[in-house]
Protein backbone atom coordinates (compact mmCIF):
# COMPACT_ATOMS: atom_id res chain seq x y z
CA UNK A 1 0.00 0.00 0.00
CA UNK A 2 0.92 3.42 -0.62
CA UNK A 3 3.80 2.43 -3.35
CA UNK A 4 3.30 5.44 -5.37
CA UNK A 5 3.69 8.21 -2.55
CA UNK A 6 6.31 6.36 -0.51
CA UNK A 7 8.35 6.53 -4.37
CA UNK A 8 7.33 9.73 -4.83
CA UNK A 9 9.36 10.67 -1.86
CA UNK A 10 12.22 8.53 -2.71
CA UNK A 11 12.55 10.18 -6.31
CA UNK A 12 12.38 13.35 -4.42
CA UNK A 13 15.24 12.52 -1.69
CA UNK A 14 17.09 11.10 -4.83
CA UNK A 15 17.10 14.41 -6.66
CA UNK A 16 17.94 16.59 -3.62
CA UNK A 17 21.14 14.56 -2.86
CA UNK A 18 21.83 14.45 -6.96
CA UNK A 19 21.49 18.11 -6.66
CA UNK A 20 23.94 18.59 -3.59
CA UNK A 21 26.85 17.09 -5.70
CA UNK A 22 25.57 18.44 -8.68
CA UNK A 23 25.44 15.02 -10.55
CA UNK A 24 24.81 14.73 -14.40
CA UNK A 25 23.01 11.78 -14.35
CA UNK A 26 21.94 8.92 -11.32
CA UNK A 27 22.83 5.53 -12.65
CA UNK A 28 21.41 3.69 -9.81
CA UNK A 29 20.06 3.86 -6.16
CA UNK A 30 19.76 1.16 -3.90
CA UNK A 31 16.56 0.52 -1.83
CA UNK A 32 16.15 -1.51 1.32
CA UNK A 33 12.62 -2.57 2.19
CA UNK A 34 11.46 -4.41 5.08
CA UNK A 35 8.90 -7.21 4.60
CA UNK A 36 6.47 -5.81 7.08
CA UNK A 37 5.88 -2.59 5.36
CA UNK A 38 3.71 -3.95 3.07
CA UNK A 39 5.08 -1.90 0.00
CA UNK A 40 4.88 -4.38 -3.02
CA UNK A 41 8.13 -4.13 -4.47
CA UNK A 42 6.40 -4.19 -8.06
CA UNK A 43 4.17 -1.27 -7.37
CA UNK A 44 7.60 0.38 -6.49
CA UNK A 45 9.12 -0.73 -9.20
CA UNK A 46 6.23 1.07 -11.49
CA UNK A 47 5.79 3.57 -9.46
CA UNK A 48 9.89 4.49 -9.83
CA UNK A 49 9.78 4.57 -13.93
CA UNK A 50 6.86 6.66 -13.72
CA UNK A 51 8.29 8.91 -11.45
CA UNK A 52 11.75 9.39 -12.71
CA UNK A 53 10.81 9.53 -16.34
CA UNK A 54 12.17 13.42 -17.82
CA UNK A 55 14.30 13.68 -14.92
CA UNK A 56 17.99 12.95 -14.29
CA UNK A 57 17.04 9.42 -12.73
CA UNK A 58 15.19 8.23 -15.64
CA UNK A 59 16.36 4.78 -17.05
CA UNK A 60 18.76 4.17 -13.71
CA UNK A 61 18.94 1.02 -11.93
CA UNK A 62 16.80 0.42 -9.00
CA UNK A 63 17.82 -2.42 -6.70
CA UNK A 64 15.61 -3.21 -3.82
CA UNK A 65 17.07 -5.50 -0.91
CA UNK A 66 14.02 -6.67 1.01
CA UNK A 67 14.82 -6.64 4.83
CA UNK A 68 13.07 -9.99 6.86
CA UNK A 69 11.35 -8.77 10.03
CA UNK A 70 13.49 -9.31 13.38
CA UNK A 71 12.71 -9.59 16.49
CA UNK A 72 14.29 -9.23 20.21
CA UNK A 73 13.80 -10.75 23.47
CA UNK A 74 14.10 -8.33 26.64
CA UNK A 75 14.76 -11.52 28.62
CA UNK A 76 17.08 -14.18 27.19
CA UNK A 77 18.63 -11.49 24.45
CA UNK A 78 17.42 -13.60 21.46
CA UNK A 79 17.46 -12.05 18.21
CA UNK A 80 15.99 -13.66 15.22
CA UNK A 81 13.07 -14.26 12.84
CA UNK A 82 8.96 -14.26 14.10
CA UNK A 83 8.34 -18.03 15.62
CA UNK A 84 5.53 -19.08 13.36
CA UNK A 85 2.76 -20.96 14.96
CA UNK A 86 0.54 -23.50 12.81
CA UNK A 87 -3.18 -22.43 13.40
CA UNK A 88 -5.05 -26.29 13.96
CA UNK A 89 -8.06 -24.59 13.00
CA UNK A 90 -7.61 -22.59 9.64
CA UNK A 91 -3.63 -24.17 8.75
CA UNK A 92 -2.36 -21.10 8.55
CA UNK A 93 1.27 -20.69 9.92
CA UNK A 94 0.74 -17.41 12.15
CA UNK A 95 3.84 -14.77 13.09
CA UNK A 96 3.63 -14.37 16.89
CA UNK A 97 5.42 -12.20 19.07
CA UNK A 98 6.44 -15.34 21.29
CA UNK A 99 10.07 -15.71 21.82
CA UNK A 100 11.13 -18.91 20.50
CA UNK A 101 13.54 -19.86 23.50
CA UNK A 102 12.39 -18.25 26.28
CA UNK A 103 8.12 -17.86 25.58
CA UNK A 104 8.65 -14.41 26.72
CA UNK A 105 7.16 -11.65 24.45
CA UNK A 106 9.77 -9.97 21.92
CA UNK A 107 9.55 -6.80 20.14
CA UNK A 108 10.66 -6.01 16.53
CA UNK A 109 13.43 -4.60 16.16
CA UNK A 110 13.87 -4.61 12.14
CA UNK A 111 11.40 -4.91 9.12
CA UNK A 112 9.30 -1.58 8.90
CA UNK A 113 11.77 0.44 7.24
CA UNK A 114 12.65 1.60 3.83
CA UNK A 115 15.97 3.22 3.23
CA UNK A 116 17.83 4.68 0.53
CA UNK A 117 20.96 2.83 1.40
CA UNK A 118 23.05 4.54 -1.71
CA UNK A 119 22.62 6.39 -4.60
CA UNK A 120 25.19 5.77 -7.93
CA UNK A 121 25.40 9.17 -9.48
CA UNK A 122 27.97 10.54 -12.41
CA UNK A 123 29.08 13.70 -11.43
CA UNK B 1 63.16 25.33 -1.00
CA UNK B 2 61.47 23.07 -2.76
CA UNK B 3 57.41 23.72 -3.64
CA UNK B 4 55.29 21.38 -1.98
CA UNK B 5 53.28 19.59 -5.04
CA UNK B 6 50.03 19.17 -4.05
CA UNK B 7 48.45 16.14 -5.31
CA UNK B 8 45.18 16.85 -6.48
CA UNK B 9 43.21 14.56 -7.29
CA UNK B 10 40.46 15.51 -9.30
CA UNK B 11 37.01 13.75 -10.70
CA UNK B 12 37.03 12.72 -14.03
CA UNK B 13 34.25 13.66 -15.93
CA UNK B 14 31.71 10.99 -16.11
CA UNK B 15 32.80 9.19 -12.88
CA UNK B 16 30.55 7.52 -11.15
CA UNK B 17 30.00 8.39 -7.12
CA UNK B 18 28.48 6.18 -5.11
CA UNK B 19 26.84 8.09 -1.82
CA UNK B 20 25.81 6.00 0.56
CA UNK B 21 22.57 7.15 3.09
CA UNK B 22 20.81 5.79 5.49
CA UNK B 23 17.68 7.70 5.38
CA UNK B 24 14.42 6.01 6.21
CA UNK B 25 11.48 7.44 5.12
CA UNK B 26 8.91 6.14 7.11
CA UNK B 27 10.81 7.72 9.84
CA UNK B 28 9.13 11.18 9.52
CA UNK B 29 6.21 9.63 10.45
CA UNK B 30 7.41 8.18 13.48
CA UNK B 31 9.27 11.16 14.76
CA UNK B 32 5.85 13.22 14.62
CA UNK B 33 4.19 10.45 16.60
CA UNK B 34 6.83 10.90 19.44
CA UNK B 35 6.28 14.32 18.88
CA UNK B 36 2.62 14.21 19.53
CA UNK B 37 2.79 11.85 22.00
CA UNK B 38 5.35 14.30 24.09
CA UNK B 39 3.03 17.00 23.32
CA UNK B 40 0.27 15.26 24.99
CA UNK B 41 2.09 14.26 27.71
CA UNK B 42 3.41 17.74 28.75
CA UNK B 43 -0.20 18.66 29.06
CA UNK B 44 -1.70 15.77 31.00
CA UNK B 45 -3.97 14.20 27.93
CA UNK B 46 -3.99 10.01 27.87
CA UNK B 47 -4.85 9.37 24.04
CA UNK B 48 -6.17 5.96 22.73
CA UNK B 49 -6.02 5.20 19.21
CA UNK B 50 -8.99 2.93 18.43
CA UNK B 51 -8.49 0.89 15.17
CA UNK B 52 -10.34 -1.62 13.37
CA UNK B 53 -11.87 -2.85 10.41
CA UNK B 54 -14.77 -1.31 8.45
CA UNK B 55 -18.41 -1.83 10.42
CA UNK B 56 -17.04 -3.41 13.40
CA UNK B 57 -17.96 -0.75 16.14
CA UNK B 58 -15.54 1.43 16.98
CA UNK B 59 -17.84 4.03 16.83
CA UNK B 60 -20.01 2.58 18.92
CA UNK B 61 -17.28 1.90 21.43
CA UNK B 62 -16.09 5.12 21.35
CA UNK B 63 -19.62 6.08 22.52
CA UNK B 64 -19.94 3.95 25.11
CA UNK B 65 -16.50 4.58 26.85
CA UNK B 66 -17.47 8.50 26.79
CA UNK B 67 -21.09 7.56 28.39
CA UNK B 68 -19.05 5.68 30.65
CA UNK B 69 -16.34 7.84 31.52
CA UNK B 70 -17.85 11.14 30.98
CA UNK B 71 -17.80 12.50 34.70
CA UNK B 72 -14.90 10.68 35.45
CA UNK B 73 -12.34 12.35 32.64
CA UNK B 74 -12.65 15.44 30.26
CA UNK B 75 -13.02 14.02 27.30
CA UNK B 76 -12.80 15.04 23.57
CA UNK B 77 -12.68 12.87 20.70
CA UNK B 78 -11.21 12.60 16.91
CA UNK B 79 -13.36 10.92 14.46
CA UNK B 80 -11.27 10.29 11.12
CA UNK B 81 -13.13 9.09 8.35
CA UNK B 82 -12.77 10.00 4.66
CA UNK B 83 -15.12 12.44 4.32
CA UNK B 84 -18.74 13.45 6.01
CA UNK B 85 -19.32 14.18 9.65
CA UNK B 86 -21.58 11.42 10.18
CA UNK B 87 -19.94 9.82 13.09
CA UNK B 88 -18.50 12.91 14.53
CA UNK B 89 -21.75 14.06 14.84
CA UNK B 90 -22.82 11.47 16.25
CA UNK B 91 -20.45 11.44 19.46
CA UNK B 92 -21.03 15.12 19.74
CA UNK B 93 -23.87 14.43 20.79
CA UNK B 94 -22.76 13.07 24.08
CA UNK B 95 -21.78 16.78 24.96
CA UNK B 96 -18.00 15.90 24.57
CA UNK B 97 -15.68 18.41 22.17
CA UNK B 98 -15.17 16.03 18.91
CA UNK B 99 -13.17 17.58 15.90
CA UNK B 100 -13.79 15.57 12.69
CA UNK B 101 -10.25 14.37 10.37
CA UNK B 102 -11.51 14.67 6.96
CA UNK B 103 -8.70 12.07 5.71
CA UNK B 104 -10.09 12.84 1.97
CA UNK B 105 -8.26 9.80 -0.12
CA UNK B 106 -5.89 8.27 2.57
CA UNK B 107 -6.85 5.33 4.22
CA UNK B 108 -5.72 5.53 7.51
CA UNK B 109 -4.96 9.14 10.06
CA UNK B 110 -1.16 10.11 10.47
CA UNK B 111 0.84 12.29 12.77
CA UNK B 112 0.63 15.19 10.93
CA UNK B 113 -2.96 14.99 10.68
CA UNK B 114 -3.20 14.18 14.21
CA UNK B 115 -0.98 17.44 14.69
CA UNK B 116 -3.13 19.52 12.86
CA UNK B 117 -6.61 18.53 15.07
CA UNK B 118 -4.57 18.67 17.96
CA UNK B 119 -4.28 22.96 17.29
CA UNK B 120 -8.50 22.89 17.71
CA UNK B 121 -8.29 21.57 21.17
CA UNK B 122 -7.95 23.48 24.47
CA UNK B 123 -5.35 21.07 26.40
CA UNK B 124 -6.35 22.36 29.54
CA UNK B 125 -9.59 21.14 29.22
CA UNK B 126 -9.39 17.69 28.97
CA UNK B 127 -7.15 14.65 30.17
CA UNK B 128 -8.57 11.84 27.64
CA UNK B 129 -8.28 11.80 24.05
CA UNK B 130 -10.15 8.86 21.43
CA UNK B 131 -8.70 9.31 18.16
CA UNK B 132 -11.03 6.97 15.98
CA UNK B 133 -8.89 5.76 12.74
CA UNK B 134 -10.25 4.87 9.61
CA UNK B 135 -11.95 1.65 9.33
CA UNK B 136 -8.56 -0.38 7.94
CA UNK B 137 -6.78 -3.35 9.43
CA UNK B 138 -3.93 -2.97 7.55
CA UNK B 139 -2.26 0.63 6.90
CA UNK B 140 -3.27 2.15 10.42
CA UNK B 141 -0.34 -0.21 11.82
CA UNK B 142 2.27 1.31 10.08
CA UNK B 143 1.58 4.77 11.00
CA UNK B 144 1.56 5.44 14.88
CA UNK B 145 -0.20 8.50 16.16
CA UNK B 146 1.03 9.45 19.29
CA UNK B 147 -1.36 7.71 21.66
CA UNK B 148 -0.61 6.33 25.02
CA UNK B 149 -2.62 3.06 24.62
CA UNK B 150 -3.70 1.54 21.01
CA UNK B 151 -7.56 -0.68 20.66
CA UNK B 152 -8.40 -2.93 17.58
CA UNK B 153 -12.16 -3.24 17.15
CA UNK B 154 -13.13 -6.50 14.86
CA UNK B 155 -16.39 -7.79 15.16
CA UNK B 156 -18.21 -11.48 14.75
CA UNK B 157 -20.12 -10.34 11.35
CA UNK B 158 -16.45 -10.31 9.43
CA UNK B 159 -16.07 -14.12 10.23
CA UNK B 160 -13.86 -15.77 11.86
CA UNK B 161 -10.30 -15.16 9.50
CA UNK B 162 -10.07 -11.72 9.98
CA UNK B 163 -7.39 -12.04 13.09
CA UNK B 164 -5.16 -14.62 11.39
CA UNK B 165 -5.40 -12.66 8.11
CA UNK B 166 -4.57 -9.26 9.50
CA UNK B 167 -1.52 -10.44 12.52
CA UNK B 168 0.51 -7.34 12.22
CA UNK B 169 -1.97 -4.86 13.63
CA UNK B 170 -2.71 -7.19 16.23
CA UNK B 171 0.59 -7.01 17.17
CA UNK B 172 0.90 -3.48 17.44
CA UNK B 173 -1.91 -2.90 19.74
CA UNK B 174 -2.43 -3.58 23.62
CA UNK B 175 -6.17 -4.05 23.49
CA UNK B 176 -8.72 -6.13 20.63
CA UNK B 177 -12.53 -5.97 21.29
CA UNK B 178 -14.37 -8.80 19.84
CA UNK B 179 -17.63 -7.10 19.02
CA UNK B 180 -21.52 -7.87 18.28
CA UNK B 181 -20.58 -11.05 20.95
CA UNK B 182 -24.45 -11.46 20.43
CA UNK B 183 -24.42 -12.16 16.76
CA UNK B 184 -22.26 -14.91 17.50
CA UNK B 185 -23.94 -17.99 16.93
CA UNK B 186 -26.03 -16.63 14.40
CA UNK B 187 -22.39 -16.08 12.14
CA UNK B 188 -21.45 -19.18 13.36
CA UNK B 189 -18.23 -17.53 14.59
CA UNK B 190 -16.68 -19.01 17.98
CA UNK B 191 -15.56 -16.27 20.10
CA UNK B 192 -13.34 -18.06 21.98
CA UNK B 193 -10.86 -19.08 18.80
CA UNK B 194 -11.00 -15.38 17.48
CA UNK B 195 -9.64 -14.31 21.04
CA UNK B 196 -7.23 -17.43 20.98
CA UNK B 197 -5.59 -16.53 17.82
CA UNK B 198 -4.86 -12.89 18.88
CA UNK B 199 -3.50 -14.39 22.21
CA UNK B 200 -1.18 -16.66 19.65
CA UNK B 201 0.05 -14.05 17.92
CA UNK B 202 0.26 -11.65 20.66
CA UNK B 203 0.62 -12.59 24.12
CA UNK B 204 0.31 -9.31 25.70
CA UNK B 205 -2.90 -8.11 24.10
CA UNK B 206 -5.74 -8.21 26.35
CA UNK B 207 -9.01 -9.40 24.35
CA UNK B 208 -12.47 -8.77 25.72
CA UNK B 209 -15.93 -9.53 23.78
CA UNK B 210 -18.45 -6.87 23.48
CA UNK B 211 -21.42 -5.93 22.75
CA UNK B 212 -21.02 -1.99 22.22
CA UNK B 213 -25.33 -1.58 20.75
CA UNK B 214 -25.97 -2.22 25.13
CA UNK B 215 -22.32 -2.05 26.27
CA UNK B 216 -22.05 -5.14 27.73
CA UNK B 217 -18.11 -5.64 27.94
CA UNK B 218 -17.25 -1.82 27.64
CA UNK B 219 -16.47 -1.58 31.18
CA UNK B 220 -13.74 -4.22 30.95
CA UNK B 221 -12.47 -2.84 27.93
CA UNK B 222 -12.05 0.65 30.08
CA UNK B 223 -10.18 -1.46 32.58
CA UNK B 224 -8.05 -2.76 29.99
CA UNK B 225 -7.20 0.80 28.92
CA UNK B 226 -6.33 2.40 31.88
CA UNK B 227 -9.09 4.62 32.60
Amino acid sequence: MHEFSVTSQIVRSVLEESEKRKAKKVTGVHLVIGKLTFLGLDQVRFAYDVLTKGTIMEGSKLVIEEQEGVVKCGRCGYEGSFQYEDDPVYHVPMPTLKCPKCDSVVNIIAGKECVIKSIQMMV
Amino acid sequence: MTALKKEVVKAEGNEIYDVELSEDLLKANRRLAEENKQFLCRNGVRAIDVMGAIGSGKTSLIEKLVQLLKTKHRIAVFKGDLTTTIDAELIARHGVKTVAINTGKECHLDANLVKKALQKLDLNNIDLLFIENVGNLICPAEFPLGSDKRVVVVSVTEGPHMVVKHPFIFMETEVVAVNKRDLAEAMGVDVKQLEKDVKTINPKAIVVATNCRTGEGVEDVAKALGL
